[in-house]
């Protein structure tokens, strides 16, 4: 059939799709195959998740989206003061910005799949949602940083910074059960305004904290991808049992609204003097955030709960 | 329906039996509905005595007393209100299409909570009132003062309103794409909703709407005037701007103090008087007295569906917005069987638009309007932002720069053209100056199927959004031409079923925005026009088809400036009427679709070009339409423009900046020619 130099051509060409050059290597995520030549120097993370991770590993991204929120409300592992751009929100960055930058690695969600094409244009780009229909957000994030400590060549990092997780999550455990607190399930609540909550639904970050430190969710419906519904005051009432944990910070003026108002104080939880406040934390980011939002919901329990909101 | 609609002749002294009928079964449904979850933990007469006061030591009773009780009275009297309120709005404009949100109130009192909650939140928690009304104040403000010296005749109020609408609407969502974290109550309050778990809201309020309500029964004899027609009212003495303007100010008052506590509740100040009005309400005195009673008994059904809803599936908050919506839309469909008359509605038909701007040579306006295009390209190539600050960038070097700023600005001019060619035709074609390709619903219905995919969870990449968008106005479009061929594609019937259209895509909007994460802003995004996503190839593949059809269009122009004559003389002037209507609506859904799928439904850059190649001075069809679509051009360059570097490195929906803008001229062009 093949002349014979047709055929090790061919060959050749299909050995050279199976085994690139010897230097690059490959990862495949949700939008297709990453393949690099060197380890990235210069990173873009597009979501507040990608930038925590990156921190995580001592990878200082040049450019990332939404500076000042992610400092307003992620925190922690913090970004350095300066020598990190602002590429824009995290809905719609400016590609002319990220271009800009000349990166050599964008790490984004598949939210950004609109645009896969035009980043792609701009750099490699490595495609990991932690939120996504059907996926489990903490495997999701280990995943991320894993694979991104795999990309970055900093697996041992990767390694630390998850056995210092799960370490943690097993000291916080310890604390709860060392002490003497009723053995109640949670309701963690986010106030929007003083008729409706955020309420952290078994399918979230908040849920894998929870499960670390054996306590079971008063919340029994699954929310958004994100974890969590938007419900009304009033279904909260349909969960008696519950202790209640008020994320920090709640809208100004609530405390003396929900005093003035029988159905608050009606709530057997706050019958029970079970209202607990938690320290601000950002549910929605990636590993780090289980280990804040264990620790933190520890200390709320330990401290003690009143009839109100803080 | 339409035949016993036809045979109940306008004169008929008295009132169809069903109007009664009708009213107390939704009464009685809603009702029933709402009470039906309890009655298994309590009698009827505990549910009743609920309404009175609890009993201590039975928490279905706390619960009652606290939390449905004050429910079921806020969603009556908030349903009379907005009721009241849009009887009253309709019959001051005398456009079934107008309602209080038509003047701006809910847009307005959303960006004085918006601002109170960003800048001063001690206000808020203070008292959340104050924000919303005054907010709603100031749009009506803004109406009133733009009109002014043009007499309020309905038309411009009607326009001033929808642009303030969409000028403050455009600033809310600014607010919600940059700043959403710290605005998650206006998500919710955006949506509408009716939670309560207290009766302070109920006790604060009633007082208010019974006092405003008494103040506005007591205009009804100079409302009544108004009725006869401007001419006859000023001869009877009525001074017609003042009896406005009071009018006006005391539906706002009313809207935005009941709006400052449930949110936006959409709808329902439309569809109570349409309702009332379709079932047989004839005299102003009937309409004043039914539209209340059927707007509370809508929106106490309404709300009972939202929390039936809320508790059926996951025990995530279905907003009450959503339901008056999903009932909305089919009173209005109902209400398009109705209304017979095809070109010529009250308060709309004697009033050709209130100002008369100088005619002006179409070539020198085409020009001047060519050369700012030109400025406008050069401008967006060359000047700026970088990450270093601004600069310049060399003409050798926009080969680079087009990647980033060309493709973009190119869709951005091409839709700008399209939506002001398909805007001019559809107001012509219409002959209703609220018609434009938004309110046809070919936009919403595209935005529907990407409302819906967002709901459904799909990951919509670039190539899906672009045929759920096609998809959705192509459906759009094949609904309306149905619904209109019965109406041999009349006008206001059009802009009805679209309207509808409009409505179901906002229930889906209402209920991702209250359901809060980043679904939200992707839409939203999305709606007003996300050019920063266009490639090369489809800025190339939109240019293609936008050429095509501006070809047929030149062709086909002259039936224009026949049809708003009336169907008889179009056809005795051998004008095969309902063909000609056929071929235009196409040409115009295309042109909308095909810039939907760019900038997004919600630009409304259709409805404003047109009025400003009006007020440039261009009168006859073809000039409208050049001038128009030139005109769409350069603001959406403009917007796009703006878009990428007002708030550099974050951006704006271009759409949303070309409302600001525009909305802007608008105004500016509105009260330059009230003191000509």
């Amino acid at each position: 059939m093949f002349t014979r130099p047709a055929a090790l051509t061919l060959l050749f060409f299909i050995l050279s799709a199976l085994a690139p050059t010897a230097a690059a290597e490959s990862w495949q995520h949700e939008n297709g195959t990453l393949t690099l030549e060197d380890t990235p120097k210069r990173v873009v993370a597009l979501n507040w998740a990608a930038t925590e991770a990156l921190l995580l590993l001592g990878v200082t991204p040049v450019g990332v989206a939404d500076l000042e929120g992610y400092g307003h409300w992620v925190q922690e592992p913090a970004l350095p003061e300066s020598g990190v751009a602002n590429v824009g929100t995290r809905v719609a960055p400016s590609l002319e910005a990220i271009a800009e930058l000349e990166p050599d690695l964008i790490v984004t969600s598949a939210e950004m799949a609109p645009a896969a094409g035009l980043l792609n244009r701009i750099a490699p780009t490595y495609v990991i949602s932690v939120y996504r229909e059907g996926k489990d957000a903490f495997d999701q994030a280990r995943k991320m940083l894993l694979t991104l400590g795999d990309i970055l060549d900093r697996q041992e990092r990767a390694e630390d910074v998850m056995a210092d997780i799960e370490q943690t999550l097993a000291e916080q455990r310890a604390r709860l059960a060392g002490a003497d607190l009723p053995r109640r399930p949670v309701a963690l609540v986010n106030f929007l305004d003083s008729r409706h909550v955020r309420i952290y639904a078994p399918n979230g970050l908040y849920q894998t904290a929870l499960k670390a430190l054996e306590l079971p969710n008063a919340w029994p419906h699954a929310g958004n991808f994100w974890g969590f519904s938007v419900v009304g005051l009033e279904a909260l009432a349909d969960h008696p049992e519950a202790r209640l944990v008020a994320l920090s910070p709640t809208p100004p003026g609530l405390k003396q609204t929900l005093a003035e108002s029988p159905f608050w104080t009606y709530l057997p939880a706050v019958q029970r003097d079970q209202v607990y406040q938690m320290d601000p934390v950002w549910p929605f980011g990636g590993a780090y955030q289980v280990k804040r939002l264990a620790v933190y919901l520890t200390d709320a329990l330990l401290a003690g709960g009143t009839d109100n909101v803080q | 329906m339409s035949n016993s609609l036809a045979s109940a002749a306008p004169h008929a002294p008295t009132l169809p039996a069903r109007l009664p009928l009708v009213a107390a079964a939704l009464w009685l449904a809603a009702l029933l509905a709402s009470a039906a979850p309890w009655l298994g933990e309590l009698s009827p007469l505990a549910l009743l005595q609920a309404f009175a006061d609890f009993n201590e030591d039975s928490y279905a009773s706390v619960m009652a007393h606290f939390s449905w009780a004050p429910r079921v009275a806020m969603a009556v009297l908030i349903g009379a209100a907005l009721g009241l309120a849009g009887a009253v709005t309709q019959q001051i404009l005398g456009n079934p299409l107008a309602s209080p949100t038509t003047l701006g109130v809910a847009a307005g009192s959303q960006f004085g909570v918006t601002v109170a909650s960003l800048f001063f939140p001690g206000l808020l928690a203070w008292n959340a009132d104050v924000p919303a009304i005054l907010g709603g104040l100031l749009a009506i403000g803004m109406v009133i003062a733009l009109t002014w010296r043009l007499g309020f005749s309905p038309v411009t109020v009607i326009l001033a309103g929808l642009v303030i609408t969409f000028f403050l609407g455009a600033t809310n969502m600014a607010f919600l794409l940059l700043k959403g974290e710290w605005l998650g109550n206006l998500f919710i309050w955006g949506a509408g909703s009716l939670v309560q778990n207290n009766w302070q809201p109920f006790q604060d309020l009633w007082p208010r709407v019974i006092v405003l309500s008494f103040l506005m029964l007591l205009l009804m004899r100079p409302l009544q005037l108004l009725q006869l027609g401007e001419t006859s009212a000023r001869s009877l003495g009525a001074k017609v701007a003042w009896v406005r303007a009071l009018a006006l100010f005391l539906v706002v008052l009313l809207s935005a103090t009941v709006v400052s506590r449930v949110g936006v509740i959409a709808f329902v100040g439309l569809a109570a008087p349409v309702l009332a009005r379709l079932l047989g309400a004839r005299t102003l005195g009937e309409k004043l007295f039914w539209s209340p009673l059927l707007g509370a008994g809508l929106l106490l059904l309404a709300d009972t569906l939202a929390h039936w809803a809320s508790t059926w599936g996951d025990g995530s908050l279905i907003p009450t917005g959503t339901t008056t919506a999903l009932i909305g839309g089919p009173i209005i469909l109902l209400a398009l069987q109705s209304i017979r008359n095809t070109h010529h509605m009250p308060g709309q038909a004697s009033n050709p638009p209130g100002f008369l701007p100088r005619r002006r040579s179409a070539s020198v306006i085409a020009g001047v309007l060519l050369v700012l295009l030109a400025a406008t390209v050069v401008i967006s190539m060359g000047w700026s932002p970088g990450l270093e600050g601004w600069n310049w960038t060399p003409i050798p070097n926009w080969d680079d720069a087009w990647v980033w700023r060309g493709p973009r600005m190119l869709a951005a001019i091409l839709a700008g053209v399209a939506l002001g060619l398909a805007g001019t035709l559809i107001q012509r074609m219409t002959g209703n100056p609220m018609g434009s390709p938004e309110m046809l619903g070919i936009s919403g219905g595209a935005a529907l199927v990407m409302v819906v995919v967002v709901l459904s969870g799909i990951e919509a990449g670039r190539t899906v959004q672009i045929m759920a968008a096609t998809l959705g106005a192509a459906g759009a479009l094949g609904l309306l031409i149905l619904l209109a061929r019965k109406h041999r594609f009349a006008g206001n019937q059009l802009l009805l079923g679209g309207l509808a259209l409009y409505v179901f895509m906002d229930a889906g909007l209402r209920l991702v925005m209250a359901a809060g994460g980043t679904q939200a802003s992707k839409l939203l995004n999305w709606m007003y026009g996300s050019t920063w996503l266009i490639s090369e190839t489809e800025a190339l593949s939109l240019m293609a088809v936008i050429f095509a059809i501006s070809a047929v269009l030149a062709i086909i122009v002259r039936p224009l400036t026949i049809l708003p004559l009336g169907d008889v003389s179009a056809s005795s002037l051998g004008l095969p009427v309902a063909r000609v209507r056929l071929a235009l609506l196409l040409l115009a859904a295309v042109l909308t679709a095909a810039a939907t799928v760019v900038i997004g439904p919600l630009s409304f850059v259709g409805l404003i070009a047109p009025h400003l190649a009006r007020v440039l001075g261009q009168q006859t069809v073809g000039r409208q339409l050049i001038v128009a679509g030139l005109v769409g051009g350069v603001l959406l360059a403009l917007a796009d423009y703006l878009s990428r570097i007002v708030v550099y490195p974050n951006q704006l929906p271009a759409g949303l900046l070309a409302a600001l803008v525009g909305g802007v001229y608008f105004l500016w062009g509105l009260s330059r020619h009230g003191k000509a």
